[in-house]
């Protein structure tokens, strides 16, 4: 816990403990036992309502970056710390009762609100960190479709390469270009363009520097175990990379995969080779970062609206509680 | 391995505009977050069009109130122009009057202090502690706070000893009744009547609760039959004047019944009054025997007039006394009034006061006799008779011994009589007070799951019944299942 946190720990500890002894202390006093309509009760429930409205301001303030009230950093703190703090005092409200209907549903709403952000927090801080090791080349998750699709057109360059024309390959030069040009551009400039490999990336190499030997055409014996290879398993895995039981999904399979092969070609094809087992670990890796993106926000399709309704429902009950 | 990838390469496949395509995720989100809260507010809408305010229920009905659980006007009756519409004391006091527990009480808390509604099917009545505590913690009622324990926190803290048990001035409280049982004597085996076999009594034979039919093991069916001049409620204490009733007897079960003669003493204890008659005097006012008395001699001299010849008893000899002639002849009159006199002599002096207590004398001359109608014509006829008689001192039996607390033998059956009244074996003397202690109860009324309630409801009442007034009331049945008014 870093030092920021550890200041609105301490805080959030300093609101909690006094709110739960004067809690307590209502609790052997109240003649009928803890009500939301007593002084203290509503006390609880408006601090506790003020504690959510503030969370949930949150959101308004990420949509207006440029407001100038606080840091965002700070917000994130009062957002993950008060809005924790909400569910005590709630409770606290309402004296550990559910109540009515409106109520009920009111602390469900609640309680799933503020356990899918403690879940969400956590995924927060456990997720990057398995980003950074898992997926190296990881790209902008909307773009990622995208990306695949130039993976594609990539590797079909790549094997036209050295197979000649399979009618794979539709892609204009720009386009060969935004994808990063690999095959194309080693064609025409090998020797002088530095490389930066994936495997160089992965081991944390600024600019990895290797020459590009010169692209020779196989003959179709040659290339026949390629081409078998390239059509039957990597153009499926490329089109499909979240299929199950596909051998290049797994990177141990894929290595072994690919190191079969090496021995069946001649050691011309072997750059072309590497480039293709490339690319197929960047797919890997755009599918593993894809399934821990949706773990890193796929709580907040619960957290958000959940979060919403509770507001307007809270608003609701605390206009009509003062009715009845 | 000759796959390149520059940060510029990698910036040429990225569409710098993606952010402002929309994700399926971020769609959803959207989507979401509009859909949840319109929900939310269709189902508010809905409840408000249908008039269905139960939504805003802080929690479900008591059970006596779950009949209104759709009529939330019924108590939260609304001012006209105003928004509030919360529930007050006149809801309350339009079906059920509440009286006050004392006049002097300090303060007196509105019916929601001790009666929470909207806290799920539970008894409404049952109220905490603390709503009595407030006041009997420290109690400072005027003058009550003489009479009454001033610092009662609980059951278990403070709670004084039952009343009816406790010293006054260091002498331990006594029974009032002025009927002689020896309880001790009556709980072994006893012999019924003069010539009986041996029985034994059990505590039902005598006690049972008002609601039960009377063990008629040892009851008489003449005396069961017979008319008395006393009234039985002449025989109770009258009750505590601050005495707080229950509404009403729920079962009958809760009081004993007091004892009666006909039905459990008659068979054992014979009121025979002269070898020549099979039958007893009348459990009644000695008017009534002397009465009664006078009338059996005449009946029974006109039938047989040679009685009138009266030999001497052989075993008057023995008093030292001049002996009377041997035979001596006496007119009826005085046959009567002589026959009379022994009779009375020995009820006066043995068979009622055995167990009535017979505190002095007064000739019936001197006092109007109070007969019924039927013996109307005898008293006149008889008016020349004079005797003593006793007067028999009213049996003064306690009927509630904790005015201020309600008991329910019905609840508890399921124990021996002795388990509580343990007293009652080994009592001799009738100004026992056959009580139980407070700790008796307290081993089983204590705080926790595994005893029974001890909270102040559960033997207390708040509300001073005896002022109770009727209401009017307001509801007729399909409205309130319709939910119109």
């Amino acid at each position: 816990m870093d030092k920021t946190q550890r200041g609105w720990a301490l805080a959030s500890l300093a609101i909690l403990a006094p709110s739960a002894f004067v809690y307590v202390l209502y609790v052997f006093e109240a003649p009928q036992g803890p009500r939301g309509g007593s002084v203290i009760g509503l006390t609880f429930g408006v601090i506790g309502f003020a504690f959510m409205i503030f969370a949930a301001l949150l959101g308004a303030r990420k949509r207006v970056p440029t407001w100038r009230v606080g840091r965002a950093q700070a917000w994130m703190c009062g957002h993950l710390w008060l809005g924790f703090l909400a569910l005590p005092m709630i409770l606290f409200h309402g004296g550990f009762h559910f109540g009515g209907t409106l109520t009920r549903v009111l602390m469900w709403l609640l309680i799933i609100t503020v356990f899918s952000g403690v879940f969400g927090t956590a995924l927060q801080h456990y997720i990057p960190r398995v980003m950074t090791s898992d997926v190296p080349l990881e790209t902008i998750y909307d773009e990622i479709g995208r990306v695949r699709t130039l993976l594609r057109e990539e590797g079909d360059r790549a094997i036209e390469s050295i197979c000649g024309n399979l009618g794979l390959s539709k892609t204009s030069s720009e386009e060969a270009q935004r994808a990063g040009g690999f095959t194309a551009l080693r064609t025409m400039s090998a020797a002088a363009v530095p490389l930066r490999t994936s495997a160089a990336v992965s081991a944390g190499a600024s600019a990895a520097v290797a020459a590009a030997p010169e692209i020779i055409l196989l003959s179709e014996e040659e290339s026949a175990p390629l081409c078998r290879f390239y059509l039957n398993e990597m153009c499926p895995f490329l089109e499909r990379p979240k299929q199950r039981g596909q051998r290049l999904g797994d990177a141990a399979k894929a290595s072994s995969a690919f190191a079969g092969l090496r021995t069946l070609l001649p050691a011309t094809a072997h750059v072309a080779l590497a480039d293709l087992e490339d690319i197929c670990d960047e797919a890997r890796q755009l599918t593993r970062q894809e399934r821990l993106h949706h773990w890193l926000h796929g709580w907040l399709l619960l957290h958000i609206p959940l979060s919403l309704a509770l507001i307007l429902l809270g608003a609701i009950h605390a206009v009509m509680a003062l009715r009845y | 391995m000759t796959r390149t990838r520059t940060t510029k390469k990698l910036a040429q496949r990225i569409d710098l505009n993606y952010f402002k395509r929309p994700t399926p995720q971020k769609r959803a989100k959207l989507w979401l977050s509009l859909l949840l809260p319109l929900l939310a507010l269709v189902w508010i809408a809905e409840r408000a069009i249908f008039k269905d305010s139960r939504v805003y229920s802080s929690g479900r009905l008591s059970e006596p109130h779950a009949v209104l659980e759709k009529e939330c006007a019924a108590c939260h009756a609304q001012k006209a122009g105003a928004f509030s519409a919360k529930a007050a004391d006149n809801a309350c006091l339009a079906c059920h009057d509440g009286p006050i527990h004392h006049a002097a009480q300090t303060p007196t808390p509105g019916c929601a202090t001790c009666h929470t509604e909207h806290r799920g099917r539970k008894n409404i009545s049952a109220a905490n502690n603390q709503a009595c505590t407030e006041c009997h913690a420290d109690l400072k009622a005027g003058d009550s706070s003489a009479r009454f324990a001033s610092h009662v926190r609980s059951f278990e803290d403070g709670h004084p000893e039952i009343g009816a048990l406790r010293l006054v001035a260091g002498i331990p409280a006594s029974d009032p009744g002025t009927i002689k049982l020896n309880h001790t004597i009556h709980m072994k085996p006893v012999r019924r009547g003069p010539n009986g076999p041996n029985v034994q009594l059990e505590c039902g034979n005598c006690h049972r609760v008002t609601a039960a039919d009377a063990d008629l093991t040892y009851a008489d069916p003449k005396y069961r039959a017979a008319t008395v001049s006393y009234r039985d409620a002449d025989e109770f204490l009258p009750l505590h004047s601050e005495t707080l009733k229950a509404p009403r007897s729920i079962t009958g079960r809760e009081l004993m019944a007091p004892v009666k003669f006909a039905n459990a003493c008659a068979a054992c204890h014979l009121l025979t009054f002269d070898k020549r008659f099979d039958f007893g005097v009348p459990h009644d006012k000695p008017e009534v025997i002397h009465t009664f008395l006078v009338r059996t001699y005449r009946e029974y001299i006109a039938v047989l007039p040679a009685e009138v010849r009266v030999l001497r008893d052989p075993s008057r000899d023995l008093t030292g006394k001049p002996l009377p002639p041997e035979v001596r002849f006496l007119t009826h009159a005085q046959w009567v009034t002589e026959r009379t006199a022994e009779a009375e002599n020995l009820l006066w002096r043995k068979t009622c006061n055995q167990c009535h207590t017979l505190t002095s004398f007064a000739k019936t001359s001197g006092r109007k006799i109070g007969l019924s109608v039927s013996q109307e014509s005898d008293v006149n006829r008889l008016s020349s008779v004079s005797a003593e008689l006793p007067y028999v001192a009213p049996a003064s039996i306690t009927l509630r011994w904790m005015p201020h607390a309600k008991f329910d033998h019905g609840s508890h059956d399921g124990f021996t009589c002795i388990s509580c009244h343990a007293r009652a074996m080994t009592s001799a003397e009738s100004s026992d007070v056959l009580l139980p202690s407070i700790a008796t109860c307290k081993t089983c009324h204590a705080p926790g799951p595994e005893h029974a309630e001890s909270r102040c409801f559960e033997c207390h009442t708040y509300h001073d019944w005896s002022k109770r007034k009727e209401v009017t009331p307001k509801f007729t049945l399909p409205a309130l299942r319709t939910g119109g008014n």
